[in-house]
């Protein structure tokens, strides 16, 4: 690259010892408009901080003093079944299946596409600046031309390295179908993944995601997904948290009829913090939004929601969208931090939110202790039940596994 | 049996603890089944409280053992696993928890805690039918969760129901009539006498009479003011219900 680091440190507001090195993997690696774009994005923002509004309870720059190989291997309980199709990005690149589903083809691109709204979220333009490799693959592309039964899987996992950035964009033609798993295992000191998915009309998308980190680990995954006429696309996410980590979907109903349901559940031990961030832009008109999220946290451990509806005056009309947030803190000490937002200047819609946290009614414990279920027992068989409802609409595929995962968090940590 | 002895208890916090079990003495021997009457305030519901060991409801002074063993030092799951099962007045409604689920998980959670084996699945699958249907409890309302939904005869069949599955050494059954219609309360009571039992004791907290028609008593003790104050045989139960409590009451004191 011809810029020297100079030039490009100085885009840069006091960038820290890790964007220092971030901006030293960006210079090595090939030039091109399009990533220098994501870039200039980035540099604006730097990592994202508690002094900026959005981030103001999920502080990247503090959690990254440096970027450091992670102490942890990868948690190897991904959620694909042997012999089913999974893509699988390391620090050393990507592994591509043999068996791609009938009705999906992959395009591997060194050069990274135009952007869009990935470039509003910090994260997302910096992964688009730094997913690429020297002489390897910028963007995977998932081109979805049929309905498609056989599910595909998405694994990112760290290998203890500094970074693992990966970067993917599905399009989903006329009609066809996709059952997305997504195992997000952690493994690096820094790893994040950007997915941007373009529906068109009648295009239908499931999407099921778990995420899991260790306490010195960065984690981000953020997706940009837009809608168009009479699409659907159903979100599913399991989060245990890292040392920070970050699930941030920015949704745009493009064309009238889309429905979208963002349902996702937080389970935070001592040491973890999970942070559900979504923007649902309600850009047509008869469009409908689901959003349940249920979080449940121990003492130590740290939630988040931030919901925002934005449904603008002139295109907005028969709107239909409700959010729910409930956490439980099954602890002192547990803390959740919660803000859901309705922007609405259309005056024909329905919308409704509700935001609730509290802890476990003690009259279900004394009921099922009564009957012989010791109170660690009760407690954890209460809270499983508690999020499942926000797994209910999870791939069929992976269900029992979220659920599983879930179980077995509880039943080990909850006293 | 079931044997509390000058027993003492207070609900609520510190400096607002009141006393409501005053004084309280009572034996019911195996194969017994007494019923406890006595006005609002008396302290019926606590007493089935202080013996499960409900949070916020703590015993000042006396004892309560079950078969020679002390109660009151034990956790409510531990009561439990000895064979004490309250159906209560106000059963709770547990979301997201199938009944079956539920019922399977308590009981071998006390199986655990007796060093006992797991329930196999066909056992436990057949116990439930044959007793669901005892019970006019569908299978469909056995896959829903908890008394979720449930109207409140249902729940109190589902709270025999539970007590039929988990066939605990000694019931208290607190105000098991309250919302049965004529039909219920057969149907309650037909499960009720099912476990009478020479080795199973029971206790009966009612305010009426009309219950004890079809579960019928060996002893009746009339409670007020958190002890009791009278006690006698079946015929107890049909004079309080012609001079009320106070009538009965008065001659007491």
């Amino acid at each position: 690259m011809t810029v020297s680091m100079d030039a490009l440190k100085d885009k840069f507001r006091n960038p820290g010892s890790a964007e220092l090195e971030l901006i030293a993997r960006y210079a090595m690696l090939p030039g091109s408009s399009q990533r220098e774009r994501a870039f200039e994005a980035f540099a604006e923002t730097g990592l994202p901080h508690r002094r900026m509004e959005a981030w103001k309870w999920t502080d990247f720059k503090a959690a990254l003093k440096q970027v450091e190989a992670s102490k942890n291997a990868a948690d190897n309980a991904a959620l694909a079944a042997p012999g089913q199709s999974v893509i699988e990005f390391t620090p050393d690149g990507v592994v591509l299946p043999d068996n791609v589903p009938a009705g999906i083809k992959l395009h591997e691109r060194n050069e990274a596409q135009a952007l869009g709204a990935a470039e509003e979220v910090p994260l997302g333009a910096m992964t688009a600046a730094l997913s690429g490799r020297v002489g390897g693959l910028d963007t995977l592309i998932i081109e979805v031309n049929e309905p498609t039964e056989q599910p595909l899987h998405i694994v990112t996992r760290g290998d203890r390295g500094e970074t693992n950035f990966a970067r993917v964009a599905v399009i989903v033609r006329p009609g066809a179908s996709l059952d997305l798993i997504e195992s997000h295992l952690g493994g690096a000191g820094f790893s994040s993944f950007l997915i941007e998915l373009g529906m068109q009309e009648g295009g239908a998308v499931s999407r099921t995601i778990l995420q899991r980190g260790k306490t010195d680990e960065a984690q981000a995954i953020t997706a940009v997904v837009t809608l168009g006429e009479k699409s659907e696309y159903t979100q599913t996410a399991l989060a245990f948290g890292a040392k920070v980590a970050r699930l941030e979907t920015r949704l745009k109903h493009q064309e009238s009829g889309s429905h979208a349901t963002l349902n996702g559940a937080y389970l935070c031990a001592s040491g973890y913090h999970a942070d559900f961030t979504s923007h649902v832009r309600h850009g047509a008109p008869s469009s409908i939004t689901r959003q349940v999220t249920k979080g449940a946290v121990l003492d130590g451990g740290t939630g988040v929601f931030q919901g925002k509806f934005l449904v603008p005056r002139t295109v907005g009309q028969h709107t239909d969208a409700d959010m729910q947030h409930q956490a439980l803190l099954l602890e002192d000490g547990a803390e959740v931090f919660a803000k859901p937002e309705l922007e609405i200047y259309a005056d024909d819609v329905e919308c409704a939110h509700g935001n609730t946290s509290g802890a476990l009614d003690p009259n279900q414990l004394f009921y099922m202790r009564q009957r012989g279920i010791p109170e660690a027992e009760a407690r954890a068989l209460l809270t499983e039940a508690f999020v499942a409802e926000a797994l209910e609409e999870a791939s069929e595929t992976a269900q029992e596994a979220l659920l599983d995962a879930a179980r077995r968090f509880l039943t080990d940590s909850v006293r | 049996m079931l044997k509390l002895e000058n027993l003492t208890a207070t609900v609520g916090e510190e400096d607002e603890a009141k006393t409501i079990i005053n004084g309280l003495s009572l034996e019911v021997p195996a194969g017994e089944v007494h019923a406890i009457m006595g006005p609002n305030g008396a302290g019926k519901s606590t007493l089935s409280y202080v013996l499960t060991g409900r949070d916020g409801y703590e015993v000042t002074g006396g004892s309560a053992s079950l078969e020679g063993i002390d109660l009151l030092d034990m956790d409510p799951e531990e009561r439990a696993a000895k064979g004490l099962f309250l159906s209560f007045q106000y059963p709770v409604e547990v979301p997201g928890v199938p009944v079956m689920t539920f019922v399977r998980t308590a009981m071998n959670a006390q199986r655990k805690l007796r060093g006992e084996p797991e329930i196999s699945a066909p056992d436990f699958i057949k116990k439930s039918r044959e007793l669901g249907a005892q019970l006019n409890l569908t299978s469909d309302m056995l896959k829903r969760p908890l008394n979720v939904g449930f109207s409140g005869g249902e729940k109190k069949r589902l709270e025999i129901f539970q007590m039929m599955m988990l066939e605990p050494r000694f019931a208290i059954l607190d105000e098991t009539d309250s919302g049965l219609d004529i039909d219920a309360l057969r149907t309650v009571s037909d499960g009720v006498n099912a476990l009478r039992s020479p080795e199973r004791g029971m206790l009966v907290i009612t305010h009426y009479q009309r219950l004890l028609d079809h579960i019928k008593p060996d002893k009746v003790h009339v409670l007020a003011n958190g002890k009791i104050i009278k006690t006698g045989g079946p015929e107890l139960a049909l004079r309080l219900e012609e001079e009320g409590y106070d009538g009965v009451l008065g001659e007491a004191a």
